[in-house]
């Protein structure tokens, strides 16, 4: 029986060679027909990249997101936060429906209490109260306070480097436990969320006591936070949906100096549409030292070769390009427990490669080569391939062992020593056959 | 002399010898028929199909062994079994079996006979029974004469006891053992007549196939031995004896050792000790005759006295500081709770647990044995008549398996052939004197008044236990033979040649006829219930159950293969499954899926962790579940059908091996109501209706009935109208009867949260609003 | 001021319950010493004992020693369970000190059994340290049954209990002085009457009697009755236990009587019958035993009918 199995991850298997993102480029968007327009800049930037959009209204039935339990859409937007009941396609439930399909989704929230907030805490984020948006009076500007800059952290893997602030008006979220979270924007830290009116700082102490939560306040609240579900398929929350408007990508964060919000929403849903860290391991390989073939089953103590190709995805060339830039991906010998956890580092001179070779434990068993590689942001590099670790054959033990010296003598002296005694007593039987023997010596 | 018939007086003695040896062989045919044909009603009833579960291992090991060879399968790891342990087969397993049948194969096949190999492992056994059948007139003739001989193998031929573990389809290690047993016997009694070492040899060989063959072959490592220390004791040491054991003792053990799964067992536990010991004492106690031979015979007295007590205390005392450094493993616990009867339910739950451990009430021993078991004690007693050296052999086996008969139900097998033997030569013996057609002649009373007076009680002391070939000075002071009662004079007369045998015989016709007839009737009632037994109770596969219709018809319960090859059909190849050990051996043979555990249960830990995970809920369960890449869980449940070996039955011993490991875990009295019930109603402990087994074995038992009351058959209970809800696993299929329930375990939920939320979520139920976790207070 | 003096009370508060804590420890190591090694308890006692901040551990026994109560396995137990206490007794006081053995009587302290819902007697609860170094890692303070399906011997409770106390509780069963001193007697007369008896002994008779009683008594199912402990006869006086996987006490004797009896009938056939020398008295037995063995055989049928129903055959009853 071929014990051999690989959970490579899906990335890729239903790549589409001449879109922007490796999975598909047919996008949904959900949005009220007249703000559609509102947001101009950012479609046409994905439909520049390459997507084909279709839009549909809130409340519209069709067309359909998921049509004979497959999703019709590589990835959908949904910029209806105000709506407090989407269509029966578009609940929570089916939501995350969508995401168990591979389907990347980009979700805005508003301040309302929404069929979609309630969905916010199945990713473990937490809502403020109702009608508690983001609120700063700093810096000093002609603003209201609820629409605020907000500045983008310098160095983040999924940003272009040192963006200019980007405007942000909505609600802020605090973040669970939750490790498949990806936190991407958090609020400034002297920003706080509160009823609008709520002017007064005792009113907002006393809210904030009342609520039995603290203050919402400080950099520990989110606005825009990413998620990747175990199977693969990325989320982004973001607190509110003018993030992508027109109006705040040509605002002006200081004299001259226009927002970072077009690149900024670009990287965001580049992100989630899998053009940016994507990853995924192309095969993997094992056999024993100084042989290619891969063996079903190992003996134990042999040396064991096992390498894994990477690639990474390019947007731009839309091709998977050998990726060596991994330099903390391990590999796991496991029965029950890892027997063995070792680095599993990039081969020089060969892109993409990964190797390590170790010896087998002294264990007979089924054993697994475990890569289990889930870093934030990055898609997680999952592969399992399960070997047999049997004990030597009968004949593969050592044959002479020199502890066994004491048989060896009592059973060559037994048998000397009978051949002796049988020697001389046929000799010594009788006189004529001493004759005979005689007679042939002559 | 008067005779009763008369016989045909003009054959030459040449005709009738030849006539009745060609009888013999016919006869000899014809029970190998009858011990065939009587094996085949699994077959007829059913189909060719190999039996409940060992079997199915053997099955599967004797296909690799054909298959691939026997290097391969002396190599065979098996990566399925005892997932993700593994096991090696080649290193943990008896040969013989797979080794025979595989021979067979190849031979049928060299042949040019392309048998397919599930029929050679299906009618081993039968075939092998008719061997038995040979063995046992060999064995019995030894003991008295040919005809004896012929009724033991039509005994054996047709004894359910021996039936019930070698029908067609038992293709497990008893169906040749028995045969072996029975060979090594008559090859050992052989040596010790014939003191002939090449006997002895052949005994050994026979002995080492056993080894390879069955793990019961203890029971003749310590049969031998005591029949010889016995002997020694009784005084009837002689060189015949030395070299018969000697060579057995010598080759055998070191051929048994060659076995893989035995290796050094021999000299290292103590079930093996008795064997060595009295091999050494056989080498004192023939050295000593050797002195004797040189010394006068009243030093000899002293010298002989002091050294065997020294040697033995040496010995004892030997023995018992390597036990206690450990050099000897003490006896493992199957055997230890032979004698120590309490032990296994104490300390070896698993080995308690399995049902033909269990003591033997009387009932199934008449079942198995029928008239023989009230004939053998009879047999045993004119073994006593003439008290040779292998009738001690017979007295000894009669003794010592009718104790572990009592103690194991299994044990009866070894049993069968010894009342077998021993009444055939009581029934024989018995027609010998009412068919023989002479009459004595009529002479005064007065004897025979005693006799009849005396006759009644055995008078001890009759005369004492010299012997023909016992050497003439024995340690025991033998009394000269007084014969103070009739009884004595007569076993006397039949012992002894040298004095003139007193006149015996039956007078009349009729008496013999009615002996006669009365013996025939006995047989053919026998005949009649074996036959009987064998269709009714032995001969159902416990793969395929068999029900009867109103109109009387055969219906067939197939559960058990529905389920098995809906997982062979609709699983990955490699997905594990995860059931209670019985089934671990049918999975792997008919599903072809892993298993975590199976029936040579040879892992306590693994078998406790599977007993965990049924025991305890849902949450509990999942982590070891995942961890041990579990995909499917296999439950039985009888109770719609009311077939009652099912889980919920086991449940309670799966609670104990789980307990034996985790004790502040998993709790038995836990499991039963406050009133120390067991039940499964709505009065059942929550503990038990929350373990994984009970709704896995009740999920939407309820809904079955369609509101009214739902009943569990086996139990006799009823269940609560709302049966349990699982979050964890998912049924994936439930045969046609409800025997067989699996269950696929669900993979982790993609946004990481655990399933019962998850699925509170899918169903739309509203989750209260969790506080963040990080906060602010206001300074004032 | 007030917040201060609250503060100051939050202070002193574990020096407090410290204070009590050893004064009842002090108690109930006074208490077991004067019970010598078990305590008895009334209902304060126990709440002391089994007080939600203690840092000692206590087996407890509640039991219904009363005659009234008609508790016989409370009787047989009770004796255990102090020589338990009393080997614990023994032990190195610091170890002594930190679990005690303690026993509550129904007629004692009815209010507790009603508060812990108890309805059968004996039982056995070990409360584990609550507070202290031997408080249990797992933090399951609740009060663990002891099971009684192994037995109210003492060893095995010694063994269970170990599991709870600091130590291993230095428990040994007794010597049976008595077993090894008739054992040794009869040894001893053996040898002096060996002389005499060594013609019995050397009779090949006797062996004969001895073996065929021993595979009477197995093969009637003797060791089955000894294993399952399965009584001599049922209470309303049936001796045949329904069913075929069981049977009584009783029944042992009486198929090995039946078995016995069909035996001698057909030893008698075979070895004394011939060597009658007068034609019609053997005449007469010959017809005599036949007809017994027919007679005993259909017998020995209708019983084994009942043990199992489906049997199909029978003789002449």
């Amino acid at each position: 029986m071929l014990l051999f199995r690989s959970l490579l991850c899906a990335i890729g298997l239903a790549g589409v060679v001449y879109a922007k993102s490796s999975k598909g480029d047919s996008v949904l968007v959900v949005v009220e027909p007249k703000q559609q327009d509102n947001y101009s800049i950012f479609f046409n930037g994905l439909r520049e990249q390459g997507y084909d959009i279709t839009f549909r209204a809130p409340k519209a039935e069709t067309p359909a997101v998921i049509e004979f339990d497959a999703p019709s859409f590589a990835h959908v937007i949904l910029f209806a936060p105000d709506t407090k009941i989407l269509a029966k396609d578009l609940t929570p439930q089916s939501v995350v429906d969508l995401l168990s399909h591979n389907t990347n989704v980009i979700v805005a929230l508003s301040s309302k209490q929404t069929a979609i907030s309630t969905l916010a805490a199945e990713f473990s984020l937490v809502l403020p109260p109702p009608g508690s948006p983001l609120m700063s009076y700093f810096p000093e500007r002609t603003d209201p306070a609820t629409v605020v800059p907000v500045p983008v952290p310098a160095s983040h893997p999924m940003l272009t480097p040192n963006l200019p602030p980007v405007w942000f008006s909505g609600v802020p979220h605090s973040l669970g436990n939750n490790p498949l979270l990806v936190p991407i924007l958090r609020a400034p830290s002297e920003s706080f969320a509160a009823e609008i009116d709520g002017g007064s700082a005792d009113a907002l102490v006393d809210a904030a006591e009342r609520g039995g939560e603290g203050l919402w306040a400080g950099s520990q609240l989110g606005l825009v936070t990413g998620f990747q579900t175990l199977n693969g398929a990325r989320i982004t929350w973001v607190g509110g949906v003018d993030i992508f408007s027109d109006e705040f990508a040509n605002k002006e964060v200081v004299k001259g100096l226009k927002s970072g919000n077009e690149q900024f929403v670009r990287d965001i849903s580049a992100w989630t549409f899998h053009e940016s860290m994507v990853l995924r391991i192309d095969e993997t390989t094992h056999h024993r030292v100084n042989s290619t073939t891969p063996l079903e089953q190992y003996t134990t103590n042999d040396q064991i070769v096992y390498e894994a190709r990477i690639s990474s995805y390019d947007p731009k060339t839309t091709t998977w390009v050998p990726y060596s830039g991994l330099k903390d991906l391990q590999l796991e010998f496991t029965m029950l427990d890892p027997h063995i956890r070792t680095a599993l580092l990039p081969v020089k001179g060969q892109p993409g490669k990964y190797s390590v070779t170790f010896r087998a434990p002294d264990r007979h068993g089924v054993f697994k080569f475990v890569i289990n590689y889930k870093r934030k942001g990055l898609t997680y590099l999952q592969s399992s391939t399960t070997v047999a670790v049997v004990p030597p054959r009968h004949d593969g033990y050592p044959r002479f062992l020199s502890a066994a010296w004491p048989y060896y003598t009592g059973a060559i002296s037994t048998s000397i020593a009978f051949f002796l005694f049988s020697a001389i007593w046929l000799a010594a039987d009788s006189r004529d056959q001493k004759k005979g023997k005689g007679h042939k010596s002559e | 002399m008067p005779e009763a018939y008369p016989l045909p007086s003009n054959l030459s003695s040449a005709t009738v010898t030849n006539t009745a040896s060609l009888l013999r062989i016919v006869t000899l045919a014809l029970i190998s028929g009858a011990a065939i044909a009587s094996r085949l009603f699994a077959v007829i009833n059913f189909e060719s199909i190999i039996h409940e579960f060992d079997p199915w291992f053997n099955y599967r090991a004797t296909r690799v062994l054909a298959t691939k060879g026997f290097y391969e399968f002396w190599n065979w790891f098996d990566p399925t079994a005892w997932y993700p342990l593994g096991r090696v087969v080649g290193g943990t397993v008896y040969p013989g079996l797979m080794a025979t049948s595989g021979v067979i194969y190849n031979l049928l096949h060299a042949l040019n006979l392309p048998v397919d190999i599930r029929n050679v492992c299906v009618l081993l056994a039968p075939g092998f029974s008719a061997l038995t059948a040979w063995a046992t007139y060999m064995f019995t003739k030894e003991m008295k004469d040919p005809s004896a001989g012929l009724l033991a193998a039509a005994f054996i031929g047709i004894v359910p006891g021996y039936i019930s573990r070698s029908v067609a389809g038992s293709y497990d290690n008893e169906a040749i053992a028995i045969f072996l047993l029975m060979f090594t016997f008559y090859c050992w009694i052989k040596a010790l007549k014939q003191g002939s070492a090449l006997f002895g040899t052949v005994a050994a060989v026979f002995y080492f196939y056993m080894v390879a063959a069955w793990g019961g072959y203890v029971f003749i490592t310590n049969m031998i031995p005591l029949h010889a220390l016995v002997l020694i004791l009784m005084g009837r040491f002689s060189n015949r004896l030395y070299a018969a054991y000697s060579s057995w003792y010598a080759i055998g053990t070191l051929a048994s050792m060659q076995v893989p799964f035995v290796g050094f067992q021999p000299v290292k536990t103590s079930e093996h000790m008795a064997a060595l010991a009295v091999f050494g004492l056989l080498q004192i106690v023939a050295f000593a005759q050797l002195v004797r031979s040189h010394v006068s015979s009243q030093q000899f007295q002293k010298l002989l006295f002091i050294g065997v007590v020294a040697i033995g205390i040496l010995g004892a005392a030997a023995f018992g500081i390597m036990t206690l450094k450990g050099w000897i493993a003490p006896w493992t616990g199957r055997f230890y709770s032979l004698w120590d009867t309490g032990y296994a339910k104490k300390y070896i739950p698993i080995i308690a647990s399995v049902s033909e451990h269990q003591p033997t009430a009387w009932p199934s021993f008449f079942m198995d044995l029928q008239f023989l078991i009230f004939l053998f004690p009879a047999g045993v007693v004119v073994c006593f008549r003439q008290l040779r050296d292998e009738h001690l052999f017979v007295i000894i086996y009669a003794v010592m398996a009718s104790y572990f008969a009592g103690v194991m139900v299994r044990l009866m097998l070894t049993l069968t052939p010894v009342v077998c033997v021993a009444s055939a030569v009581a029934l024989s013996t018995l027609l010998d004197t009412y068919i023989d057609p002479t009459e004595p002649e009529i002479n005064d009373d007065t004897v025979s008044e005693s006799g009849a007076s005396t006759a009644s009680a055995p008078a001890p002391g009759a005369n004492g236990t010299s012997h023909p070939t016992t050497p003439k000075k024995t340690k025991k002071a033998v009394p000269p033979p007084q014969s103070t009662s009739a009884l004595g004079q007569i076993i006397a007369a039949s012992r002894s040649s040298n004095n003139k045998p007193r006149p015996k015989g039956i007078f009349g016709a009729d008496t013999r006829l009615m002996v006669v007839f009365n013996a025939m009737c006995l047989l053919a009632f026998f005949v009649f219930h074996c036959t009987w037994v064998t269709s009714s109770a032995y001969s159902s596969p416990s793969v395929v159950l068999a029900s009867t219709n109103p109109d009387g018809s055969q219906h067939i319960i197939d559960d058990f293969r529905e389920a098995y090859y809906w997982l062979r059909q609709n699983t990955q190849e490699d997905s594990v499954v995860l059931s209670w050990w019985d089934y671990g051996y049918q999975i792997a043979g008919m599903a072809d899926r892993p298993t975590l555990v199976d029936n040579n249960t040879w892992n306590n830990t693994h078998i406790a962790t599977v007993g965990k995970v049924m025991a305890s809920s849902e949450e509990v369960a999942y982590p070891i579940l995942r961890k041990h890449d579990v995909q499917y869980i296999l439950v039985i449940f009888g109770g719609l059908l009311g077939y009652s070996g099912d889980d919920i039955n086991k449940f309670l011993w799966m609670v104990r091996i789980a307990q034996g490991i985790w004790p502040d875990e998993v709790q038995e009295p836990s499991f039963f109501t406050p009133r120390g019930e067991y039940k499964v109603d709505d009065q059942a402990s929550p503990t038990m209706r929350n373990s994984m087994m009970y709704k896995m074995s009740y999920y939407r038992f309820a809904e079955l009935f369609g509101g009214n009351a739902a009943t569990d058959r086996v139990r006799q209970q009823q269940l609560p109208k709302v049966g349990p809800t699982l979050d964890y696993v998912d049924e994936a299929f439930t045969s046609e009867n409800w025997i067989v329930r699996i269950y696929e375990v669900k993979k982790e939920d993609p946004l990481g949260r655990d399933h019962k939320s998850a699925n509170a979520f899918s169903q739309g139920k509203k989750r209260k609003r969790t506080k963040p976790a990080q906060r602010r207070r206001a300074i004032l | 001021m007030k917040s201060f003096s609250f503060i100051f009370a939050l202070l002193s508060l574990p020096f407090c319950i410290a204070n009590t804590q050893d004064a009842v420890h002090k108690q109930l190591v006074e208490l077991a010493v004067a019970g010598n090694g078990v305590i008895k308890l009334d209902p304060k006692s126990f709440d002391l004992i089994t007080s939600p901040k203690r840092n000692w551990s206590a087996a407890i026994q509640l039991t219904a020693l009363d005659k009234r109560r008609r508790c016989l396995p409370c009787n047989d137990f009770d004796p255990s369970f102090n020589a338990v206490a009393k080997a614990w007794a023994t032990t190195s006081k610091k170890n002594r000190d930190n679990h005690f053995f303690a026993t509550l009587d129904f007629d004692d302290g009815q209010v507790v059994f009603q508060k812990l819902g108890l309805t059968s007697a004996p039982v056995v609860q070990v409360y584990p340290a609550v507070e202290g170094p031997r408080a249990p890692a797992n933090g399951k303070v609740a009060p663990i049954p002891y099971d009684f399906s192994s037995g109210y011997e003492a060893s095995t409770l010694a063994e269970a209990m170990s599991r709870y106390t600091p130590v291993v509780i230095p428990y040994s069963d007794p010597i049976d002085w008595a077993r090894y001193s008739t054992f040794a007697a009869g040894l001893l007369a053996f040898t002096v009457m060996l002389r005499f008896i060594a013609p019995i002994l050397q009779s090949r008779w006797t062996w004969a009697t001895i073996s065929i009683g021993l595979s009477l008594i197995m093969t009637s199912g003797y060791m089955f009755v000894r294993i399952r402990g399965s009584p001599y006869a049922a209470q309303d006086g049936s001796w045949i236990a329904g069913g075929y996987q069981n049977q009584y006490g009783q029944e042992v004797s009486v198929i090995a009587f039946i078995y016995g009896l069909l035996a001698f009938a057909f030893l008698m056939l075979i070895m004394v019958i011939p060597y009658q020398m007068s034609p019609n008295r053997q005449r007469l037995q010959v017809y005599l035993w036949t007809g017994v063995i027919m007679i005993i055989y259909s017998i020995l049928i209708s019983i084994f009918r009942v043990k199992n129903r489906g049997y199909p055959f029978k003789l002449f009853l």
